[in-house]
């Protein structure tokens, strides 16, 4: 079952996209990724919007989201996907290339469940990536799926 | 971003560009501190040169605060009204004296007249009775004989204080008594009956004499206190036109003070005001500054990692596409690639990290430097692995300051002396305190490792700047520019003494007294 949920990795740079989808490559996940281009895709994929008006429905295994996008950035996207009490429990880890203290400090304030910095080193950012994609898409139990596994929902 | 160069000279050209880079960035950071000096110096450099144009008055002026100079303005006002009020007192007290006087004079002139009439009298009444024989005579002249004591005594009074006229009432005391005592004789004698001897007295009179000098004193002293009266109104109207006058300047000039001493008061207000609008509007635009080096590190911090990671990521997908068909060249230019990002990867990190130790808020707290080196040479203790240090760490003391920052003040001085030590088979490495002084407490850090040149003291603390080539120690030259932008924060100062092969020693003055507004 675990293995049916997809991956989402939001990257606006293409090449950070084909770095990471490399790696996913390596651990024979890559076909599990779905790539969003900016958080404006990430919330028309969740909501089955857009182009993803006709995917099968379901909640991704985790979202992995980078901080700066066009349109909508990483920190909105998991503003709203925090605040939708049927997306709260999707596993968010924001992948970014900031270090700074504010980003950090309100990603975990939002409810992000993990924060890597993507290492400049391609060995360590693969090793970060497979690791990432390993433990989230098919170590982590992730949440069920339908509204009776949130008793808050009346 | 140019003083990179500095860093690796292979050639002979690229060393001397570097040599004058150096040199550049070296009279950069020789003019960051005397600025503050030259800063101070401006306004006494403009002060002796106006002092020559102008007067020596004005300069003397301009010396004073502005506070010394409200004061001198009040202290004028203050001994302006003192003088007037003293002089305006002096004089009216003389005019007043001189009213008493005038007094005096009046009661003087009428009893000169009583007494001439009443002299006269006592001359007129013993004649008439020397001829006539009639009593009522006699007793006329005895009245006057009588009050003579104290028509002198009250003349005494009235004159005193006068030299003039006492010396005249002390004669015309003795005429009136020898005029009388004169009087009286003839009367005894006419009484024993000698009329033949009185009969010419009767006619002339017995003291015709004295009374001919008596009215002459008397004409005298009227005229004289007359004149002295004279003199007095006119004494006393000068007196009072001289008051009128000074208090009519007095009032003129503490006007001007005050109006100087307002205008003084007005002026400062009006410059404070400035100053402290100039000052909010400086604060802005520093916020502003501060605000957008901010989000230019965010943006370096974000944007300029990506393409490192690309390349170094892209390269590496090379390596592995190609892996069978490389030859050693091109293994070594594809290391090159990936090991020259990730250079730059590790510049920028340290950058940013200066640039942070520059903006970020200092927590002033009580730091305890002998803790805090234990707690760093434990978290170094994997760099320590395989070495052998002598390590002689003073008792340390507590000094004011930012725990964390000055934590990598310490963490840089204690690497440094470690990695430049790496060779030297006994290595030693001492901490210790410096010069103790009331205003600072100088802490150093001294190593016998590789040491520098003296000559290059001066680019020691500069961002980027290193002394040794990258192979042959590693590092990319922000620490000490780190240790020293600290220990600026903290109100400190920074240097170093060296010996090539010799040694290193380190230096950090902190103030005892925190001064960072």
């Amino acid at each position: 079952m675990t293995a049916a949920k997809p991956i989402i990795l939001a990257e606006d740079n293409p090449r950070d996209a084909e770095l990471a989808l490399a790696a996913m490559e390596e651990e024979h996940i890559s076909d599990k990724v779905v790539l969003c281009h900016d958080g404006a895709e990430v919330l028309d994929y969740l909501y089955c919007r857009g182009q993803f008006k006709s995917r099968l429905r379901g909640n991704p295994a985790v979202i992995f989201l980078d901080l700066k996008m066009p349109k909508v950035n990483g920190l909105e996207v998991l503003r709203t996907i925090k605040a939708d009490i049927n997306l709260r429990p999707i596993p968010v880890v924001m992948l970014t290339s900031s270090r700074e203290e504010r980003d950090l400090a309100e990603s975990y304030a939002l409810g992000a469940n993990a924060y890597v910095v993507k290492p400049v080193e391609f060995h360590k950012f693969l090793s970060a990536v497979k690791e990432l994609g390993t433990f989230w898409g098919v170590i982590n139990e992730p949440p069920p799926e339908g509204p009776q596994s949130v008793p808050l929902h009346s | 971003m140019k003083s990179c160069c500095v860093r690796i000279p292979h050639d002979k050209h690229s060393a001397v560009m570097a040599c004058h880079l150096a040199m550049e960035s070296a009279t950069h950071q020789q003019s960051e501190s005397p600025a503050v000096a030259t800063g101070e110096a401006k306004p006494s450099d403009i002060g002796p040169g106006s002092m020559s144009s102008t007067k020596g008055r004005v300069s003397w002026l301009e010396k004073l605060t502005i506070e010394q100079r409200i004061l001198a303005g009040f202290s004028l006002v203050f001994v302006g009204i003192l003088v007037v009020t003293g002089v305006s007192y002096h004089n009216t007290s003389i005019v007043l004296a001189n009213s008493r006087l005038d007094g005096r004079s009046h009661d003087l002139l009428q009893l000169l007249s009583s007494i001439d009439v009443a002299m006269n009298e006592a001359e007129d009444a013993h004649r008439r009775y020397l001829v006539t024989g009639e009593m009522s005579y006699l007793e006329s002249y005895k009245k006057v004989a009588e009050q003579k004591p104290t028509f002198a005594a009250y003349l005494r009074e009235l004159t005193r204080g006068s030299t003039e006229q006492e010396q005249r009432v002390g004669v015309l005391d003795r005429m009136m008594d020898k005029q009388l005592s004169a009087e009286s004789e003839a009367i005894t004698l006419f009484e024993q009956g000698a009329f033949r001897s009185v009969k010419k007295m009767a006619l002339e009179g017995a003291g015709r004499r004295e009374l001919d000098v008596i009215h002459r004193l008397i004409a005298e002293m009227d005229s004289d206190e007359r004149q002295a009266m004279n003199r007095r109104v006119a004494d006393s109207a000068v007196g009072t036109r001289n008051t009128i006058v000074l208090l009519g300047i007095g009032a003129f000039l503490q006007l001007v003070l005050l109006t100087w001493v307002y205008y003084l008061i007005r002026h400062d207000i009006t410059e404070r005001r400035r100053v402290a609008d100039e000052l909010q509007r400086r604060g802005e635009l520093l916020e502003a500054a501060n605000k957008e080096l901010e989000a230019f590190s965010y943006s370096v911090s974000h944007d300029l990692r990506a393409p490192l990671r690309h390349i170094d990521g892209y390269a590496a997908l090379l390596r592995k596409t190609v892996e069978q068909s490389l030859n050693e060249k091109g293994a070594r230019y594809l290391q090159t690639i990936s090991d020259a990002a990730k250079q730059m990867g590790q510049l920028i990190d340290d950058l940013l990290v200066f640039s942070r130790m520059g903006r970020q808020e200092m927590l002033r707290a009580n730091v305890n430097l002998e803790q805090l080196i234990k707690s760093i040479l434990a978290d170094l203790r994997l760099d320590l692995q395989g070495r052998e240090i002598l390590w002689t760490i003073a008792p340390l003391p507590e000094v004011k300051g930012d725990q964390a920052m000055l934590r990598q003040v310490f963490v840089n001085l204690l690497t440094n002396a470690i990695k430049f030590t790496d060779a030297k088979p006994k290595a030693s490495i001492e901490i210790g305190v410096d010069r103790p002084s009331s205003s600072e407490i100088v802490i150093f850090v001294r190593d016998n490792g590789v040491g520098f040149n003296m000559e290059y003291a001066s680019k020691l603390f500069g961002v980027f700047q290193r002394l040794h080539r990258a192979d042959e120690f590693e590092g990319t030259g922000i620490g000490l520019a780190n240790v020293r932008r600290i220990v600026h924060r903290h109100g400190g100062r920074t240097w170093a003494e060296g010996v090539p092969e010799k040694g290193a020693t380190f230096f950090i003055a902190l103030p005892t007294r925190s001064n960072e507004p």
